[in-house]
């Protein structure tokens, strides 16, 4: 009934219907259908509605019976919406005599009939119209008057339609066209109304007795199927909606009078299409009033099915399906014992998978896009969840499925009591007819092989819906179903593999679940206690660890189970053959509580730890550890050796052979299960959640007594050679047996261990290492230096050196005890040396400049220049100090004059400076050092405190005067040291420390050791050395002494230059050089005659004299002018270029004065005595 | 007068995913609630990725599964709460299961005011055993609604 179109009549002259020309105009009629878009504008509606397309079907309105006389609402299209009359008559005449009468009859018929429209079409051949004719013909057209005669209302119910056989062009088709659509909506309107109006009767007579519900769903159907036939698929669906919540509403009033039984079951119920309308004569059961509420309801679901399904929407039919199936199922529990054995889940089962195969046929999956795919999946999957679910009750009902979780619920458990003695009493004689669960029920392999394939179809569809999880859970129940059938290995791989799913959202509880279910099934396998096991236990005991409900675990002794797990664990890391390293794991945790002590005897820190077990059962563990770690990452491991766990939180004190200090952070522990170990790490690195944000930090004391290493400079310097640095090993109580000490220079230096030697013999043996010192059998209380060589290290300032020295000690050899930090030591000199030479003849005075680099005095001891044991006929002479010890300060440097004596020419062989010094601060550091232990050991006698009392003074002392400098003259005067006033140490020690510093003292009276540097010097060479001479003779030659000299007179004088090459370089000596000399002009002193410049040649020992006159221009003291004497190039044999030999000159009358005296001699004065007249 | 409502089953879950609580009230079958609010996510997550988002947070019925219909809800900040009910032939009204949504909401907002609570354990840590108001006050909800109808 629902592909009944739209009937449109269509009447005429009885000729011209018969006529060729009337079907070919039907046929070009046709030809414009579907109707397209067609605006429902209603008053009973909000909305316009618009029918996309609507099809028509053209009839005679002859052939149309009244054959529908029966009282059943049927839909509102079963007649003809809409009358068409065909007129051809072109001829006013005779329109007028015979035409008309025939539309009047036509139209007298019609308008009898309720709810139908009607048109009068006029037909005119476009090709034998002209215009003219109708231009000169006055009177009015055939048209005009049809309209004049038939057109009532408003409404235009005429249309010319000007036609050529072959146009179909639709442009002179519209306006027959938009009048036939608004004939049709007009009569729809009308009808529809109407038919609503009865229905709203019908639905307010519904508490009146005799209201018949079956009569009123005829009648709503009716217009259901009406809005079905004109394509308004929503508004039908909207009428089958109502029709339900009016079923629901009458089915709780119970007023079902009108109803057969629920259910009468017929032989074939269970196994037929639910969506099939045909598939039982429902109209008619309702028109009976005998239709069961179950033949009722699947028939109303396959209603809306098929309407769903024309608004392609799948999906939606497979929920509504999936409800109805959920909902209708339940009711039909409650009359369960009169229905055939297993029917309910027999017809849910064939229902939900004869929806879906009728779904894939109606809309096949290539028509949707992907997320309408999607969803439809899922709604399949829903389906098919449902049949599977089914299975799980007839299983467990069958036998063939265990009645427990996951198959069975509480919901089925319920219902054994009745159904216990029901299979006597059945009332129904019939039997199930869906052939595969018949065939399920009665073989357990094909009930699982039906399972299996239902849960896979629904896997399959749920995986292509995108729903993981609901896959997951399905997963789940075909590893149960597997462990039921004895396929344990199969389920071990699914519940092995579940848990990864559950774990990354936290999802504990079910985690848990699957973990316990792969470990049960793992021991029921028997298979051995791998690796993977342990993985897989130690993960199910994190998750039970955290899982605060422990609502699925099993049921019974949870904690026997613990403990039987935790104790096989134990065993299966016994016979692990590689440690099993598992990191941050929930069942224990590790924490250091308060800061770590020092034992008193040996060099060992000991550590609480609290230990917190979570499970409720002893955990046997082999050793528990944490590490610290300080700055320069050393780190220290704290461990102890332990049986168990006990569950709770349980504190024990942890140990580590050790003597670093100093402030630590807790950055892992450790808790070790023979080769399984738990690692915890507790600083916050990127990975880790916040929760760990927190350090815990750990004071590591130190211990006075314990071993340690200082760094130190060596007291001898020598620049030039390897440089060194000194380690001390203080070994304080232990008897080293044997300790290697590894040093980290910074980058770019490297020590050299093999050339590490004892600074003195006695105090243990060295023995030789690549990358290490290995100090053997060093007393206890002793100080072992060693001097370590480096590579050259000028580059820095302080270089930072760490330190880590493992060493056992005599009393435990067997415990190996450690020490790490770092040192600083400063590797740039405190001074600065510069020197000056001057060449005289054969002797060589080379002036020594010492500052200090740094803003420290530098007190120096003394200064030597040392030549080699070899050098012969070589006498250096320093000068004697004037004080015992002399202070550079960074303002004032400090010169050393020697001077080198060689009688056989230049020094080839270095020398070497020998500078002993010590810095200020040093020796004021020893002073105080050693002024405190005086002051302590006299005022108390006690010894015990000493130490303590003795550094704390010591560190005040230095810190005070650090801070002010005003003592720093004072004590370089006199050497008292005046503390500043605001040192007070508020004990007993204040006044007598106060008062020895304060004492005079030698500057050399500290016990601060003098420091050795070694500078090695090369004397120069020099090629040329001359010593340029001015002599002036006396002008009587007989007398050596100089007559006066007086201003204005000349004096005549020799210039001497004496050449020596003596200072020269054997190779490439030449015998002699050309040479320049140029006596300077002082225009001011003097006034010089003669060759005042000139070439010489210069020979080893030779001599040149030139003669000169010197005329002093005025008198007094005067200096000689002086000569600067030149070597001129010399051309070399090689190149073209020219080479200037290096030459020295030096004034022998440098410092020689003539005295120039006035000019003596008599001066006329004439007075002028005036005029005598 | 349709029959009150009874609660089978209320799940909190994270917005991360993580369950937060997972109350049922029908001793013996935890691990189906625990699998209806777990599989719930996936339809959860279907609904509010879809391409007509909508801020409602009632999501409605999410699916039916033989004999338990759920029901999703998720709060503004993305906490989704899952109500399992009996599926039953009668008309379930939204407006009443909305309420007990709502119900169930301001429970867990009061709870997870709680000034004691480690703002890293949030909101998984509002569930924990530790803290058992919000148990009681889920518990009271399924009562209330439960026991006595519901005025609408």
């Amino acid at each position: 009934m629902s592909n009944q179109n739209v009937l449109v009549t269509y009447s005429g002259h009885a000729s011209f219907l018969v006529s060729e020309s009337w079907k070919q105009v039907l046929a070009a009629l046709q030809s414009q259908l579907p109707l397209q878009s067609i605006h429902w504008k209603s008053a009973s509606r909000p909305n316009v509605k618009t029918i996309q397309e609507l099809d028509l079907t053209f009839l005679p309105l002859d052939s149309l019976r009244d054959e529908h006389t029966s009282q059943v609402p049927v839909t509102l299209l079963e007649k003809p919406l809409l009358n068409l009359y065909i007129v051809t008559c072109e001829d006013n005449d005779s329109y007028r005599t015979t035409v008309k009468k025939q539309i009047k009859d036509w139209h007298y018929t019609i308008s009898q009939r309720k709810n139908q429209d009607w048109l009068i079409l006029h037909v005119v051949r476009s090709d034998i119209k002209t215009a003219d004719r109708k231009f000169f013909n006055m009177k009015s057209s055939v048209l005009d008057k049809i309209k004049a005669d038939f057109n009532m209302d408003k409404r235009d119910r005429c249309v010319q339609l000007s036609w050529t056989a072959g146009d179909y062009s639709p442009v002179i088709w519209a306006d027959l066209v938009n009048k036939i659509k608004d004939g049709l909506l007009f009569a729809l309107n009308s009808s529809v109304s109407q038919r609503e109006e009865e229905v709203r009767r019908s639905e307010s007579q519904r508490h009146m007795p005799g209201w018949n519900f079956c009569t009123f769903f005829v009648l709503k159907e009716s217009l259901a199927s009406s809005f079905e036939g004109v394509k308004l698929f929503e508004d039908a669906l909207q009428q089958y909606n109502e029709l339900e919540v009016s079923f629901i509403q009458v089915l709780r009033e119970k007023n079902m009078s009108w109803f057969g039984s629920l259910i009468q079951p017929a032989p074939l119920d269970d196994s037929m299409p639910l969506l099939s309308v045909s598939k039982k004569p429902y109209r008619d059961l309702i028109l009976a009033n005998s239709i069961s509420v179950f033949d009722f309801r699947i028939y109303l679901l396959a209603r809306q099915c098929v309407l769903l399904n024309k608004m392609r929407r799948p999906s939606e039919i497979c929920q509504k399906v999936t409800s109805f199936l959920g909902t209708f199922g339940r009711r039909l529990r409650e009359v369960e014992a009169t229905l055939p054995e297993y029917f309910i889940e027999s017809w849910i089962f064939s229902s939900a998978l004869s929806v879906i195969d009728q779904c894939d046929t109606w809309v096949p999956s290539t028509e949707l896009d992907g997320i309408q795919l999607a969803r439809f999946s899922a709604s399949k999957g829903e389906l098919l969840e449902l049949a599977k679910t089914q299975l799980d009750l007839l299983g467990v009902k069958v036998g063939h499925l265990p009645p427990k979780p996951p198959f069975a619920n509480t919901l089925v458990e319920e219902i054994p009591t009745p159904h216990a003695e029901q299979p006597s009493k059945r009332s129904s004689t019939h039997r199930i007819s869906k052939y595969e669960v018949i065939l399920a029920i009665g073989d357990q392999e094909a009930f699982y092989d039906l399972y299996c394939a239902t849960s896979n179809r629904a896997i399959d569809m749920y995986v292509k819906a995108g729903r993981r999880k609901f896959a997951l859970k399905l997963h789940g129940f075909l590893a149960a179903l597997d462990i039921h059938r004895g396929r344990l290995a199969n389920a071990l791989t699914i519940f092995t593999s579940l848990p990864a799913h559950y774990a990354p959202h936290m999802w504990t509880s079910l985690e848990s679940f699957m973990l316990s279910r792969a470990i049960n099934t793992h021991a029921e396998l028997e298979r051995p206690q791998d690796r993977e096991w342990i993985h897989s236990l130690l993960s199910f005991l994190r998750t039970y660890a955290n899982d605060t409900s422990k609502e699925l675990i099993s049921e019974e002794g949870d904690e026997k189970y613990v403990t039987h797990l935790i104790n096989a664990l134990h065993t299966a890391a016994l016979s692990l053959d590689s440690d099993l390293i598992h990191s941050d794991h929930p069942i224990m945790a590790v924490q250091v509580s308060g800061d770590t002590t020092c034992s008193d005897d040996e060099d060992l820190a000991f550590v609480d730890a609290t230990i917190s077990n979570r499970l409720p059962c002893d955990v046997a563990v082999d050793e528990v550890s944490v590490t610290l770690r300080g700055r320069d990452s050393a780190g220290l491991k704290f461990t102890m050796k332990m049986d168990k766990i006990p569950p709770g939180q349980s504190t024990v004190t942890l140990s580590c052979p050790t003597s670093s200090w100093g402030l630590y952070a807790l950055e892992s522990s450790e808790v070790i299960m023979s080769h399984l170990r738990f690692q915890w790490q507790h600083k916050s690195t990127t990975t880790t959640t916040s929760k760990n944000n927190r350090i815990s930090l750990v004071r590591v004391p130190r211990s006075l007594r314990a071993l340690d290493v200082q760094i130190r400079q060596p007291q001898q310097t020598e620049l030039g050679t390897t440089s060194r640095f000194l380690l001390v090993i203080s070994t304080g109580q232990n008897v080293i047996s044997r300790a290697t000490i590894k040093a980290t220079p910074p980058s770019g230096v490297q020590f050299n261990y093999s050339e590490a030697e004892l600074e003195a013999e006695g105090t243990g043996t060295l023995e030789v290492a690549d990358n290490a010192i290995v100090l053997l059998d060093a007393p206890a209380d002793s100080d072992i230096v060693i001097s370590l060589p480096h590579s050259d290290a000028s580059r820095y300032h302080t270089m930072k050196i760490g330190l880590s020295v493992t060493y056992n000690t005599q009393s435990s050899l067997d415990v190996i005890r450690t020490l790490q930090t770092s040192r600083v030591i400063t590797v740039s000199l405190p001074i600065a040396v510069n020197v000056e030479d001057f060449f005289r003849g054969k002797r060589l005075f080379s002036k020594f400049t010492i500052s200090t680099t740094s803003h420290q005095y530098v007190r120096i001891s003394s200064t030597e220049l040392q030549g080699p044991p070899s050098l012969n006929g070589v006498k250096i002479s320093g000068c004697r100090p004037t004080r015992p010890v002399i202070t550079v300060t960074p303002e004032h440097p400090v010169n050393f004059l020697f001077s080198i004596e060689s009688s056989n020419g230049p020094v080839v062989e270095p020398l070497n400076l020998v500078i002993k010094y010590r810095i200020l601060r040093d020796e004021v550091e020893a002073l105080i050092r050693q002024t405190v232990e005086d002051v302590l050991s006299s005022v108390s006698g006690e010894k015990p405190q000493y130490c303590s009392v003795r550094r704390a003074l010591i560190d005040k002392l230095i810190s005070h005067l650090e801070s002010n400098a005003e003592w720093v003259e004072t004590y370089r005067a006199t050497g008292e040291i005046v503390l500043p006033d605001s040192f007070d140490d508020g004990g007993d020690f204040h006044g007598p420390i106060r008062q020895a510093l304060a004492q005079c003292r030698p500057e050399t009276a500290s016990p601060c050791p003098w420091r050795e540097i070694k500078i090695p010097v090369d004397v120069p060479r020099m090629n040329i050395v001359t010593a340029a001479q001015i002599t002036i003779q006396p002008s009587d030659t007989q007398s050596d002494h100089l007559p006066p000299v007086y201003a204005g007179q000349p004096i005549s004088a020799t210039l001497i230059l004496q050449t020596s090459f003596h200072w020269a370089e054997k190779e490439g000596k030449q015998s002699s050089y050309k040479m320049r000399y140029d006596v300077e002009e002082r225009v001011k002193d003097w006034l010089l005659c003669g060759r005042k410049r000139g070439d010489f040649v210069a020979t080893n020992g030779g001599s040149f004299a030139v003669p000169l006159t010197l005329i002093a221009l005025h008198h007094g003291e005067i200096t000689l002018p002086k000569v600067d004497v030149r070597p001129l190039p010399v051309s070399t044999q090689g190149s073209m270029g020219s080479m200037v030999p290096g030459a020295d000159t030096s004034q022998a009358h440098g410092a020689e004065k003539v005295l120039i005296l006035p000019r003596g001699g008599r001066t006329t004065y004439i007075v002028g005595m005036g005029d005598e007249n | 007068m349709p029959p009150p409502l009874r609660l089978n089953a209320v799940a909190f879950i994270s917005p991360q995913n993580h369950p937060i609580l997972i109350r049922t009230f029908q001793k013996g079958d935890e691990l189906k609630y625990h699998y209806v609010a777990h599989t719930s996510l996936d339809v959860i997550e279907e609904r509010t990725n879809g391409p007509a988002k909508s801020n409602e947070c009632y999501l409605g019925l999410l699916y039916a599964m033989d004999d338990i219909a759920a029901y999703g809800y998720i709060t503004p900040l993305k906490v989704k709460i899952v109500l399992a009910l009996p599926l039953t032939d009668s008309v379930v009204r939204d407006s009443e299961v909305i309420m007990t949504f709502k119900a169930l909401h301001l429970a867990y907002y009061h709870a997870s005011s709680n000034p004691f609570l480690r703002l890293y354990d949030t909101p998984a840590g509002v569930g924990s055993s530790r803290w058992k108001c919000f148990r009681q006050r889920v518990d009271e909800i399924s009562r209330a609604i439960g026991g006595t109808s519901v005025p609408s």
